[in-house]
């Protein structure tokens, strides 16, 4: 296929004979508030709040009895009885049940990569128009019955007889009656996150004020865009809530720098992470609408932002030679370079908040001129961005993040900034998304505010 | 009906003192020979600034299959006024034993969708006190407004008979309205039922009418076994025929041979759209695909 081992090239610049691409717009998006595990959502499952958000960018955009292109989403957190998710929210939806859907799972990156799929097959012309989701309940978990006591429970269901039945059962020992819960530890290393970020936190030599700092104004900036109505056609209210109840408005510095820190112990006087500046277990789920521009015209629904490009990366955090949560240091390079951009060009940055530490690592790891060097084969250091750019209305430190849902939430938030923004130096908008995610990976994206062509 | 005043009550009355409270009126009256009103009561009951329990809401949502959104279920208001519309039933003028009265269809009006959170105002009263081929029938009728506007959100007309039981200057019913033949159709979903059906909608909607909850108190009533509540398969139903439905619709049931417990349903759901493809209204039959019995039919339709 030689089409395949040429290098990618920019999505807008196909060559001759294969057809220009088509616009993937964000038309808007929705989601629910989100609730701190065991809070307002501890009885909703992933279908019941997937559902509530889905019939809330349907009535904001009046898609009831719609036949949409396809839905996409996914939860992290999964019911095994749940395969379906995606599809059966649509069936509980006003959409049209003739409305195609399949689920996703990529971890953390599970609602941005949705965007982009969806996003990809609108640009080639295969759907008009797309719902992009996600959805998690860290309070609704699934709890597996044990390794042992599944084992026995399919043989006897294989068991034909009362004394083979009998036989099964009598290998049953009171330790295979112990619950599986869901944990969020790394498979192959037993480190749950926060303490693979303490590692990376620390080998970046992240400071606890630094971390508190970031956390201090994601607080800050959620709280404004609420009281200045930026969430207003961005969230339903669902179950009594109508903000986010990780939220609070009045954290200080001082307050943040008397929590004990729960992640990196080991690390003694070194470990920074608290609770403060590492985000909690939430509920909560989100979704977008994608288009094509005629789609969106039709309907006389607004086009906030294009997808322009995405990107995923993958680092070898098994055997240490970078953290957990570092892939979208690698992604955002190969990203820029794809779409011939550097960080002046962006006037937005939306760097997901699963720890403080993991942005200001990031961050680190792109102004790191050995870094640059000889992990990303450039000149020197990527670059700096501008911290005034940086997740200016909050993000999950102070949003929570119900894992799946985050992607959803940026992706709409961050279409509706650049909208309102406008153009820079003649040329539109630009804003790029960061998503670290479990298993060592990341998905980094670029939207620019919508601008009509020239001469419509 | 009635032009009087209603009797305001401070709360919602605990349906599970209605249910001692009329087994021992009916004691009462039985040991006495006491013949209580051949009248109806005059007056409703009204109980304001009903909200719905969020916890309770999930369980009824997830019980009956709906999704778990902010907008109250029909039938989960129907539930919310249930507990108003059994005090009436329960006054000690009231005509007929309260306990042993069989439902025999029910009538709701869905004006409007009702959000989780809206303030209620639930009033009940009985009318219509009839003859029927088997006893004495009569409508409970139940109206839930908007405690903030006043706004008529929901009419609910459940229709109850005391069966044997022919109270003086009631007519006899003129006609033997005895159930058509039944021809099943093909089914389009089967319902499995546990034993335990008629305990989990008690514990969601409140109401432990003693036929419900176990073989042996179902017994002591006079039944074989335990029986699924009637507004538990109508709301099944109405959770199946689904989001298509219109914010406002009518919802009707009929219901036919109880559903002992445990058992397998078989329903059939048919739609009908207007012509411009928009939902106009759907059909439901339910039936015991043993025997052929039919169980209950009832339809929804865009208001």
């Amino acid at each position: 296929m030689p089409a395949a081992a040429q290098p990618a090239s920019a999505p807008q610049e196909t060559s001759e004979g294969q057809g220009t691409l088509r616009k993937a717009v964000v038309v808007g998006g929705n989601r629910i508030p989100f609730a701190r595990t065991g809070g307002a959502y501890t009885k909703s499952s992933n279908q019941d709040m997937l559902t509530a958000a889905l019939d809330g960018l349907i009535a904001r955009f009046g898609l009831q009895e719609e036949r949409i292109g396809e839905v996409a989403a996914g939860a992290v957190l999964k019911h095994s009885r749940d395969f379906n998710l995606t599809r059966e929210a649509v069936l509980g939806s006003a959409l049209s049940p003739e409305t195609p859907a399949y689920d996703l799972q990529q971890a953390c990156a599970t609602g941005l990569e949705t965007v982009l799929g969806l996003a990809n097959k609108i640009k080639l012309g295969q759907i008009d128009s797309a719902i992009a989701g996600g959805v998690d309940s860290a309070s609704d978990a699934p709890i597996a019955v044990s390794e042992g006591l599944r084992e026995i429970l399919l043989d006897l269901n294989r068991a034909k007889s009362l004394p083979e039945r009998l036989k099964v059962l009598s290998r049953l020992r009171p330790k295979d009656l112990a619950p599986d819960a869901p944990n969020t530890g790394e498979p192959r290393t037993g480190l749950s996150m926060g303490e693979h970020q303490a590692l990376t936190t620390a080998q970046w030599k992240i400071g606890r004020e630094a971390q508190d700092e970031l956390a201090f104004n994601s607080h800050h900036n959620l709280a404004a865009a609420y009281e200045r109505g930026f969430f207003d056609d961005l969230v339903t209210p669902y179950r009594g809530l109508s903000r986010d109840s990780n939220l609070r408005p009045d954290t200080s510095m001082e307050k943040l720098a008397t929590l004990k820190p729960v992640f990196g112990k080991s690390l003694g006087a070194e470990a920074t992470m608290t609770a403060g500046n590492s985000t909690p277990l939430t509920d909560g789920a989100s979704t977008v609408l994608l288009g094509a521009e005629e789609w969106a015209d039709a309907r006389g629904l607004p086009k906030l932002a294009v997808v322009v490009d995405g990107e995923a990366a993958a680092v070898d955090f098994v055997h240490g030679k970078d953290g957990l949560l570092m892939a979208p240091a690698f992604a955002v390079p190969r990203l820029l370079a794809r779409n011939g951009l550097s960080f002046e060009d962006f006037d937005f940055f939306e760097i997901h908040e699963a720890f403080a530490g993991t942005v200001l690592s990031t961050l680190a790891a792109w102004e790191d001129e050995e870094f640059g060097r000889t992990r990303l084969g450039l000149d020197g250091a990527l670059g700096k961005i501008d911290r005034a750019k940086l997740n200016v209305n909050g993000s999950s430190l102070a949003a929570g993040h119900p894992f799946a849902a985050t992607g959803g939430r940026i992706v709409a938030s961050l279409a509706k900034m650049l909208q309102e923004n406008g153009p820079v130096d003649g040329r539109p908008a630009r804003g790029l998304i960061s998503i670290c995610a479990a298993g060592g990976q990341g998905v980094v994206a670029i939207l620019e505010a919508y601008s009509a062509p020239e001469g419509r | 009906m009635s032009t009087e005043q209603p009797l305001i009550l401070g709360d919602v009355p605990s349906l599970s003192k209605l249910y001692v409270n009329a087994a021992a009126t009916a004691a009462r009256r039985r040991m006495l020979g006491f013949q209580a009103a051949t009248v109806l009561p005059q007056g409703s009951h009204e109980v304001r600034g009903v909200q719905a329990d969020v916890g309770n809401l999930t369980a009824y949502q997830h019980l009956i299959g709906e999704s778990a959104s902010d907008v109250l279920p029909a039938g989960f208001i129907h539930a919310l006024a249930f507990p108003v519309a059994m005090s009436v039933l329960n006054r000690d003028d009231f005509p007929l034993p309260l306990l042993g009265m069989i439902h025999l269809q029910n009538h709701v009006e869905q004006l409007q969708a009702v959000q989780f959170g809206e303030l209620l105002d639930i009033r009940s009263w009985a009318e219509d006190m009839r003859g029927h081929r088997a006893g004495t029938q009569l409508d409970v009728v139940a109206e839930v407004r908007s405690s903030a506007d006043g706004a008529l959100l929901w009419r609910g007309v459940s229709t109850y008979l005391a069966k044997g039981v022919f109270l003086p200057g009631v007519d006899k019913a003129t006609t033997a309205a005895a159930p058509g033949e039944f021809t099943p159709p093909a089914l389009t979903a089967v319902w499995q039922l546990g034993v335990d059906t008629g305990r989990l909608y008690a514990a969601v909607s409140g109401d432990f009418n003693p036929i419900h909850l176990s073989l042996l108190s179902a017994k002591a009533l006079g039944l074989p076994r335990s029986i699924a509540h009637g507004m538990y398969l109508a709301s099944r139903a109405l959770a199946d025929v689904g989001s298509v439905k219109s914010e406002a619709f009518r919802w009707d049931v009929k219901f036919e041979a109880p559903v002992f417990l445990p058992a397998r349903v078989a329903l059939e759901i048919s739609t009908l759209h207007f012509a411009s493809g928009a939902w106009e209204a759907s059909d439901y039959v339910a039936w015991n695909p043993r025997s052929g019995r039919r169980h209950f039919s009832g339809s929804v339709t865009a208001l």
